[in-house]
């Protein structure tokens, strides 16, 4: 099926839109292009502003489309440029198996109400050009006054933005201090309300993650065993303590700005010479999407590194709003892909965002072998004392339950034994784990995915 | 120096859980660290031990933790990995149990079950074939492994297994050797609860004969209404069902016999004219109550008389009442002869036909459904309800059914159609893996894209190889 410029012109919101989709017309931009047999249905992925790409989807018939991304344009600059690399041909649209994502957005769509609108006949297309959207605008030349002031100005902000952030860290720490003073057994009963408060002042000191983090904190809490949770209190809140006085310490660290007040830019992260880039085979263990008390649903990806070197693990985080709606999984859980990623600088390097993937190739590796267990629990937690999640990998072991039906990891040699969080159900309470891969968080292990003989299972398996 | 660590935390612990300073109390080898200032003391030793617990400490696991034995291995495969993915997108828009047992049977009609990661029964799943009996077993919390089950099913054994092994084992034993497993029954029934009873006589149905007749007139005397009402069903399909009793008479009170016709004078059953709907409902639940033998004999005729005689199409709700009695408490001739002339009906109660459906074999359930799908009026829906995706049929989209399917699939609002949804998963289950690959055609055809999940069943059946049964 085919499709002119025209019609992209047509479709296209306004001109700012054509103008950003010639500049995602290109290959670069681009990975896991495909298109149905039929030839209706072209999909992408499209390197965008968070961790994962953005996922393009459109159908030629009708023009229908839906792209991952959050713009409130309809359609984005996103689906714009897959049309637009379809109508020029800039990159072969190889006829290949429907991925689910794109048959799961079909049957979402209800044909006429989701499809896009085309312009009506006769309705002025003059507004939008794409000829004038691929013209390059001559840049104007930088005024070096003005950039000094700029520059000047960005100082002046983060240096204010440091010292609310200094200001809050001690309304933190004076707060831990009274709920030593007034119990921590008073505080699990009342952990909502008093985190709220705290997390609250932390917002407007601008310490927007350490708030979410203490958002996040009761229901950690919470989801330990009653006789476990004033022990949880004393680990969660001294690692608060140990946050705010690394802080204090090295104010301008990467990992400790982002542990307490936001995380850098993407443009931060690739423009940082010292990000470190790893390409290799990786293999998507799980994703977990949360909706967060502050009305942001955080979308994480955890990635197996399949190759011998370079971190074991990544991390691909996301946030949208609550009130954007459910938004389709970018990955399925088991999928194998062979990709490049850049790592939020650190000691532990685990964020990263991912700059391109394409198939891997038939007859991936296995899962690496562990490494010590006790160095893998502990390793972490000693080069960044206020971590919650520790992403780990089991060697073979087993799932066993107490009288209470709570499971229990086992190792299947020597005598490791770890509590596993939450109700492990079905395949995996009965059958040897091989491996498995967990996060390792307030002394729980959460399975993410585990290799059995059954095969490669997930945590409900 | 840990245990000392840790035994010195426990009485800082105690007094942060009050409310309360605890560096006074803090492990001796942290004491120097903390400082001169109290409340900065308070938070060192919050930091350290924080630390301390949350790295070298982890919950002793109790006593008696206890390992559950492997899921067992099912007699048949587990479905390809390469079609997994798409029957788990199926099973995430299953929104009830019996659609969810409808994907099953038609699995297990094609020699396949789910991979247990995708999907396991839960102990109280009793609608699931049963070649899933091992796992609804396991998943009743079989921490205690019984003695082999490899042998066949005897008094001996019994306990050795599992209930829903145990149910599908008599199952098996019933269709091999009918005799050997009322044996069995009359031996060991008496010993379980009144479900278990109620269930496992159920299985009895099954190559029922005269040799059923001791048992069942021995449970007359049953704890349990529901089993002797059972028993005593299937003592009337083999021809000993009660006396004329007075809710046989007041049930006939209903009806009357007439004679029809100037020349050639016919009796018929005529309903009287209900007053009230009250009595409507009594005559209901007469009819469930009641045997066919008994109804007929307190209208002075015979089973096979009462259904020829039946006023067949004048009052929908008294037929079903019929057939229902038919497929409780008549003999299998007489289901036969009913089937027969449901058939020959002008305007064929599919309802009627589908209470009859336990009674009937696969292949009466599969001509029949054929013949629904050709009919006017017949759905794909319909065809599911009477083969429960069981009998997979050729030339399934070539049918009256089909037809009407792709012209409706061609109008405007298709896509928006829940009841089309519905008719193309219906399709893909009764469909043979030939039908399917050819509806795919001709749904491509008609313009819908391969890609459609509306036709996730119909490509799982087309991918699915007969034959998995190993």
């Amino acid at each position: 099926m085919a499709i002119d410029l025209q019609a992209i012109e047509r479709l296209a919101t306004d001109q700012p839109s054509l103008k950003a989709a010639a500049g995602l017309a290109k290959p670069a931009k681009w990975s896991g292009i495909g298109a149905s047999h039929d030839g209706a249905l072209i999909w992408g992925e499209c390197a965008g502003s968070g961790a994962n790409p953005y996922r393009v989807m459109a159908d030629l018939r009708d023009l229908g489309n839906k792209c991952t991304c959050p713009s409130r344009k309809f359609p984005c600059k996103h689906v714009l440029a897959l049309l637009w690399l379809k109508a020029e041909a800039i990159v072969p649209f190889g006829a290949a198996d429907t991925p689910d994502w794109v048959s799961d957005w079909l049957g979402r769509r209800r044909t006429g109400a989701a499809a896009a609108r085309p312009a009506m006949p006769g309705a002025p297309v003059a507004a939008k050009d794409v000829r004038a959207a691929l013209e390059v605008e001559p840049e104007a030349p930088e005024d070096p006054k003005a950039a000094a002031r700029r520059e000047a100005a960005s100082a002046k902000r983060a240096e204010d933005t440091e010292r609310a952030i200094l200001e809050a860290l001690d309304a933190l720490e004076q707060w831990i201090g009274d709920q030593l003073r007034l119990g921590l057994g008073a505080f699990v009963d009342d952990v909502t309300a008093r985190c709220r408060r705290i997390g609250a002042r932390l917002v407007d000191g601008k310490a927007a993650t350490l708030a979410g983090r203490i958002d996040e904190l009761p229901a950690r809490l919470l989801a330990l065993p009653s006789g476990d949770r004033a022990r949880g209190a004393v680990i969660e809140l001294g690692k608060l303590v140990l946050l705010a006085r690394a802080f204090r310490a090295a104010p301008r660290d990467a990992d400790i700005r982002r542990a307490v007040a936001s995380a850098e830019s993407r443009e931060t992260v690739l423009g940082d010479p010292t990000a470190l880039r790893l390409t290799a085979t990786w293999e998507v263990l799980a994703e977990q999407v949360q909706t967060r008390r502050d009305g942001l649903v955080s979308q994480t990806t955890w990635l197996l590194n399949l190759g011998a070197a370079g971190p074991r693990f990544a991390m691909l985080l996301d946030f949208f709003p609550a009130s954007a709606g459910k938004r389709g999984s970018v990955f399925t859980p088991g999928d194998q892909f062979n990709g490049e990623l850049v790592f939020y600088p650190g000691r532990m390097p685990l964020r990263a965002l991912l700059l391109s993937r394409s198939p891997a190739e038939p007859g991936a590796p296995d899962w690496p072998p562990p490494a010590a267990l006790a160095e893998m629990l502990s390793a972490p937690m000693l080069a960044e004392p206020w971590t919650i999640d520790v992403p780990i990998l089991l060697p073979g072991g087993r799932l066993a339950v107490d009288a209470t039906g709570q499971a229990w990891w086992r190792a299947a040699e020597g005598d490791a034994v770890l509590p596993v969080a939450g109700a492990a159900e079905g395949l995996i309470r009965g059958t040897d784990l091989t491996h498995a891969a967990a996060i390792w968080s307030g002394g729980r292990l959460e399975i993410l995915a585990a290799q059995t003989p059954w095969g490669r299972i997930g945590a409900h398996g | 120096m840990a245990e000392a660590i840790y035994d010195a935390l426990g009485a800082a612990l105690t007094r942060w859980t009050m409310g309360g300073a605890a560096a006074p109390v803090a492990p001796p080898a942290w004491a120097a660290h903390l400082g001169d200032e109290a409340g900065e003391a308070e938070l060192r030793l919050l930091a350290l031990s924080g630390q301390f617990l949350g790295v070298l400490v982890s919950p002793a696991p109790p006593e008696g933790l206890q390992r559950l034995p492997d899921v067992p291995v099912l007699a048949m495969p587990a479905l390809p990995e390469a079609q997994r993915p798409l029957a788990r997108r199926i099973l995430r828009t299953l929104r009830d149990t019996g659609s969810r047992r409808d994907l099953l049977r038609f699995l297990v009609a094609r020699g396949w079950t789910l991979h247990p990661g995708d999907w396991m029964p839960t102990v109280n799943d009793e609608d699931v074939p049963d070649v899933y009996a091992p796992w609804r077993d396991w998943a009743e919390g079989s921490a205690v492994a019984r003695p082999g089950t490899a042998e066949a099913l005897t008094e001996r054994n019994w306990e050795d297994y599992w209930p829903a092994a145990r149910s599908a084992a008599l199952t098996a034993l019933r269709r091999r050797d009918p005799a050997a497993a009322t044996t069995l029954l009359a031996a060991k029934l008496g010993g379980e609860g009144a479900e278990v009873r109620l269930r496992l006589l159920g299985l009895l149905a099954t190559r029922l004969s005269d040799v059923d007749r001791p048992f069942l007139e021995s449970l007359s005397a049953d704890r349990a209404p529901k089993v002797k009402a059972l028993a005593a069903a299937l003592l009337a399909r083999l021809g000993h069902g009660s006396a004329v009793g007075e809710e046989a008479a007041e049930l006939a009170g209903f009806f009357e016999l007439q004679t029809k016709g100037l020349i050639r004078r016919t009796r018929v059953v005529a309903a009287r004219p209900m007053k009230t709907p009250a009595q409507r409902s009594r005559r209901q639940i007469l009819f469930e109550a009641v045997d066919l033998a008994a109804f007929a004999r307190a209208l002075n005729g015979t089973p096979e008389e009462l259904v020829a005689l039946w006023p067949w199409s004048e009052d929908r709700q008294a037929d079903q009442a019929l057939v229902g009695m038919a497929e409780r408490s008549g003999s299998d001739a007489l289901v036969a002869a009913l089937h027969d002339l449901l058939l020959v009906q002008g305007n064929v109660d599919v309802p009627a036909m589908l209470i009859l459906v336990p009674r009937l074999d696969a292949a009466q359930r599969s001509d029949f459904a054929l013949r629904v799908l050709r009919a006017g009026g017949g759905t794909f829906q319909m065809a599911v309800a009477l083969t429960g995706g069981e009998s997979p049929l050729d030339g399934a989209i070539d049918t009256t059914a089909g037809t009407v399917l792709l012209g409706a699939l061609k109008a405007e609002d298709a896509a928006k159609r829940a009841d089309l949804t519905a008719e193309l998963h219906a399709l893909g289950l009764i469909a043979s893996h030939g039908a399917a690959r050819e509806a795919l055609d001709r749904l491509a055809r008609a313009g819908l894209l391969a890609a459609d999940p509306r036709l996730d069943l119909l490509r799982l059946n087309a991918a699915l190889e007969d034959g998995g049964i190993r």
